[in-house]
């Protein structure tokens, strides 16, 4: 159970009807950012490059890091990641259970929401995003869409969303079963969305 | 003040079948857990409006569901066969249990099939009303809730008090108290932050050794075998995607025709329930997934179950008025907007699974009509019917249990008198229900007997007999019966200075302005007179609210249908009707669609206004400006006023314009932030639900002591008769009516 916070509800500028990214590109990105960040995630926004990434990761990420395989994006884009002092490379339940950082692709982000959208059935992407304490989503600024909806639209994503298995994740797990509101619950206790531009 | 001991503990209060069960678990909540429920279910309803109305397609989203969830039940049939086959396609298992015993022990054979020891469990309603986690503790196998609210009622041993926050009667001090007591710790439990870290770290190793996730399902796709997992928390990831074995338990009326349906149903039940865009985590899987399951060395290929439970819902979809309660997604949105939910909770406005507006249903379909004798404490008050996603007209269904309980207890205990009054009335019901449902007669006989019957009813004899007979409980206030009907009075008020351009209109003498309170109707008519609108009065028909509120749906059916003939034939002269209770004009701008054809519905819904509703409209129209007709300084009583609007005049949208017309007027007005004040309609006056009521009106009077404790006095005013009844009650002071505020104004002009 999660109550809600004064300022939780995520600011909606675009008042387009469900088409999947009607929006200028940069007001989207815009959009999502708002959302994400009034979810309680933490958002950066990156140059397209895996130097970049495994740059800007360095900085946050301490301990041990897990990095899922890329799904949509090239996969040299986490090539510089996965030499990160820390990174685990086994896929062993005591391995993954005890990292402190999951890096996952996400193939989508929802603007209106500030979700990211992350295929959990892809080498452990599901466990990676969930087990550590932080998880870091990448997400490519080209792959924010308008709303929740256009997941179910056939043609998103050339069909491919249609058959994936998938989570929106919209800021780091939480609940208000204990009195007040806390975040990290049975999930990370944060999310920090790079943005790739 | 000290109130006896409750009767009841949150343990014993499952069966509510019989009343006096009923009544110990309604004063068991307000002594325990009123408070918690409150705070919230308030704040998910505060954040509920906050959401939606940042949906700027909210009303297009509510009727695609709407569709697609009547179609999904009219074509269930087909649809479970569809599944079936694209679950076994994908790899899975699929059966249909016809009851909660088949789907508990199909489960438990798949655990010991797998010797399976341990089971993580997330969240699931379904699971609770088959009781399954008994099958499985019975063959031995140990079950672990894992959702915090459940994990808190597995180990208090509770039923669930709210369909997404199970454990929402429970306050952070009590959480302490009770792992205190259950797990003998010294370790600091005194946050929200260390409860969770105890209870995750408690958790986590449950996740890591079990060896079956059983998960619910929000909706389930017939076309792909989809499923979706919505949570906060991420123990319902975890139970599906860790354990080699995943078991999905869920009702069959979650199945939707195709994976392309879900999108205005995810985009609708997190606003609705949480007041989230998303909930943290909304999860689409087609299990079985592909990759080899992480918590298990021995194991590499997963295995998924589909469970789907009828026990009832079948029968429930041949009802020809149950069966809109299958379209219900869960989302809550029905119990947090719900004045009298938000102050007694599930344990006491619930069965032993469903609770609030919609629970009714739900234990009636599943569990027997008894069952939903809860549903009791629905007043009607429709603040849930916008609020449901899915447009569930939760009230008409209440009033048809209510009508359908009425008949098995006259039948099981009423007495000669009972069943002669029943004849009598023609309508199968105990006596206090035909009292209250035919107040248009007790009303009329009294107006025509006043003062003496006034006299008659203040004896404490009567009101002794009252009590005892029908149900009014004596430290109630009863209205007097007038002298003269508002009728009768207006008779013999001139049509004065009217001018046709100004307006044409016809007064409905609603019964319960007419008999019980005509001073609102007297200044209606001077006001709008004064005004210049050409104005009469209809006759006096009862509208059938009050029959329908009882349940008394047969004689609300006749009474609209005749009140329908009486107002179509004003409405044809050109004239719009004005209607002073509020209750009474939401019968006719809503429920009359139940009774009347679509036409003349629609004639009678585009034409019948509150009375400032209809002045605001023609002010708008004329471009007129309220403050030189009715100008708040010349008011008696001051331009300061608090004003609280009625729960059915509200969802019909007609509270907003008597707020803007006070405005305009150049009133400082402060309005209540309340659902309902807690009297609606008859429902303070029954002895059963005084108590109830006067607490559900705390948050209203609280809220005047406030705003005069801020700024000084404020004049009380009130659209709803009941409501200036429950302010007076709670306040002691006079309250009026807005159209005694501005006559008040014309006469000081």
């Amino acid at each position: 159970m999660l109550l809600p916070e004064p300022n939780w509800c995520t600011v909606v500028t675009n008042l387009a009807m469900s088409s999947i990214s009607s929006a200028p590109r940069h007001d989207l990105v815009q959009q999502f950012e708002t959302a994400a960040t009034s979810a309680a995630a933490s958002v950066e926004r990156v140059i397209y490059a895996a130097g970049a990434l495994a740059a800007a990761v360095k900085k946050i990420a301490t301990g041990r890091i897990a990095v899922g395989q890329t799904l949509d994006l090239p996969s040299d884009l986490f090539s510089e990641l996965r030499k990160l002092p820390g990174v685990v490379t086994g896929r062993s339940k005591q391995e993954l259970a005890t990292c402190d950082v999951g890096i996952t692709e996400a193939f989508a982000g929802v603007a209106r929401t500030g979700s990211v959208c992350v295929a959990v059935d892809h080498d452990y992407s599901g466990s990676i995003s969930l087990l550590a304490r932080m998880h870091i989503a990448v997400l490519s600024a080209e792959k924010i869409t308008e709303r929740p909806g256009d997941l179910f639209n056939p043609q998103f994503l050339n069909g491919k969303a249609m058959r994936r298995n998938f989570v929106f994740i919209t800021g780091p797990s939480a609940t208000a079963d204990m009195g007040p509101l806390v975040r990290g619950v049975h999930g990370p206790h944060k999310l920090h969305i790079i943005i790739l531009e | 003040m000290s109130s006896p001991a409750p009767v009841a503990s949150p343990r014993t209060v499952a069966d509510k079948s019989e009343k006096p069960a009923l009544l110990a678990a309604i004063r068991m909540a307000l002594e325990i857990e009123s408070a918690a429920v409150r705070h919230n279910t308030q704040a998910f309803n505060s954040g509920r409006y906050l959401a939606t109305a940042e949906i700027p397609d909210y009303d297009r989203l509510k009727d695609k569901a709407r569709a697609t969830k009547e179609a999904a039940i009219a074509r269930l049939p087909e649809l479970l066969a569809t599944l079936e086959a694209s679950v076994k396609r994908n790899g899975g298992h699929f059966f249909l249990a016809k009851t909660g015993e088949e789907a508990g022990r199909y489960i438990t054979k798949v655990c010991t099939d797998h010797q399976v020891r341990l089971v993580v469990k997330g969240k699931s309603m379904t699971s609770e009303e088959i009781h399954l986690n008994h099958y499985l503790e019975a063959a031995g196998i140990e079950v672990a809730e894992t959702d915090l609210a459940e994990f808190i009622l597995q180990i208090a041993d509770e039923q669930p008090s709210h369909l997404i926050g199970p454990a929402i009667h429970y306050s952070r001090e009590r959480i302490t108290a009770l792992f205190k007591r259950k797990f003998q710790t010294d370790l600091p439990l005194d946050t929200g932050e260390e409860l969770t870290r105890f209870a995750r770290e408690m958790l986590r190793q449950k996740f890591l050794n079990a060896d079956a996730g059983i998960s619910g399902a929000n909706f389930v796709a017939a076309d792909t075998g989809s499923i979706v997992l919505v949570e906060s928390e991420g123990n319902i990831r975890l139970t599906s995607q860790l354990p080699p074995l995943h078991i999905a338990i869920t009702g069959v009326e979650k199945v939707l025709p195709k994976r392309e349906d879900l999108g205005p149903f995810i985009e609708l039940i997190a606003p609705s329930a949480t007041g989230q865009g998303l909930a943290s985590y909304t999860t689409v899987l087609t299990p079985p997934l592909t990759a080899a399951p992480l918590m298990s060395d021995r194991v590499t290929q997963r295995e998924f179950h589909l469970v789907l439970v009828d026990n009832g819902r079948l029968q429930m979809r041949e009802d020809p008025v149950l069966h809109e309660a299958l379209y219900c997604i869960r989302c809550s949105a029905c119990l947090n907007s719900c004045a009298n939910f938000q102050t007694v909770g599930g344990h006491a406005f619930g069965g032993e699974t469903y609770s609030g507006g919609i629970g009714g249903s739900w234990e009636a379909g599943t569990r027997g009509l008894l069952n939903a004798r809860f549903s009791e404490l629905c007043t009607g008050c429709s603040r849930c019917v916008m609020q449901c996603p899915v447009r569930i007209d939760i009230p008409w269904l209440n009033s048809n249990l209510r009508e359908r309980i009425n008949e098995r207890d006259l039948e099981k205990s009423g007495g000669i008198l009972e069943k002669a009054a029943a004849a009598q009335f023609r309508a199968k019901a105990p006596l206090p229900k035909i009292f209250f449902g035919r107040y248009d007669l007790f009303g009329k006989w009294g107006t025509r007997l006043a003062p003496l019957s006034n006299w008659v009813n203040h004896l404490p004899l009567t009101r002794a007999l009252m009590e005892r007979l029908v149900g009014v409980d004596r430290r109630r206030e009863l209205p007097s019966f007038p002298n003269k009907s508002l009728a009768h009075a207006a008779r013999r008020s001139a049509p004065a200075r009217s001018s046709p351009d100004r307006g044409r209109a016809a007064l409905f003498p609603d019964i319960f302005t007419n008999y019980g309170s005509p001073e609102r109707g007297v200044a209606t008519v001077e006001v709008l007179r004064s005004f210049g609108i050409d104005l009469v009065l209809t006759e006096v028909s009862p509208d059938g609210r009050a029959s329908l509120s009882q349940g008394l749906i047969r004689t609300a059916e006749q009474q609209a249908k005749r009140t329908g003939e009486v107002l179509l034939k004003y409405i044809r002269d050109g004239r719009e009707i004005i209607v002073i209770e509020p209750s009474a004009l939401a019968m006719l701008r809503l429920d009359y669609r139940r009774f009347l054809s679509p036409d003349i519905f629609e004639q009678i819904r585009a034409h019948s206004f509150e009375g400032v509703e209809y002045l605001w409209r023609i002010f708008q129209e004329r471009q007129l400006d309220v403050a030189d007709f009715f100008a708040a300084s010349r008011h008696p009583l001051g331009a300061r006023l608090f004003y609280h609007s009625h729960c059915q005049q509200k969802t019909i949208g007609a509270a907003a314009p008597t707020e803007a017309f006070l405005r305009a007027a150049g009133f400082d007005v402060v309005t209540s932030r309340v659902e309902c004040c807690g009297m609606a309609g008859s429902f303070g006056y029954k002895k059963d639900f005084y108590d109830l009521s006067m607490a559900v009106g705390q948050d209203l009077f609280n809220q005047v002591r406030a705003a005069e404790a801020e700024g000084g006095r404020r004049t009380l005013v009130a659209t709803g008769t009941s409501c200036q009844e429950q302010l007076h009650a709670g306040l002691q002071r006079k309250v009026f009516h807005p159209m005694e505020v501005l006559a008040a104004i014309q006469k000081n002009l």
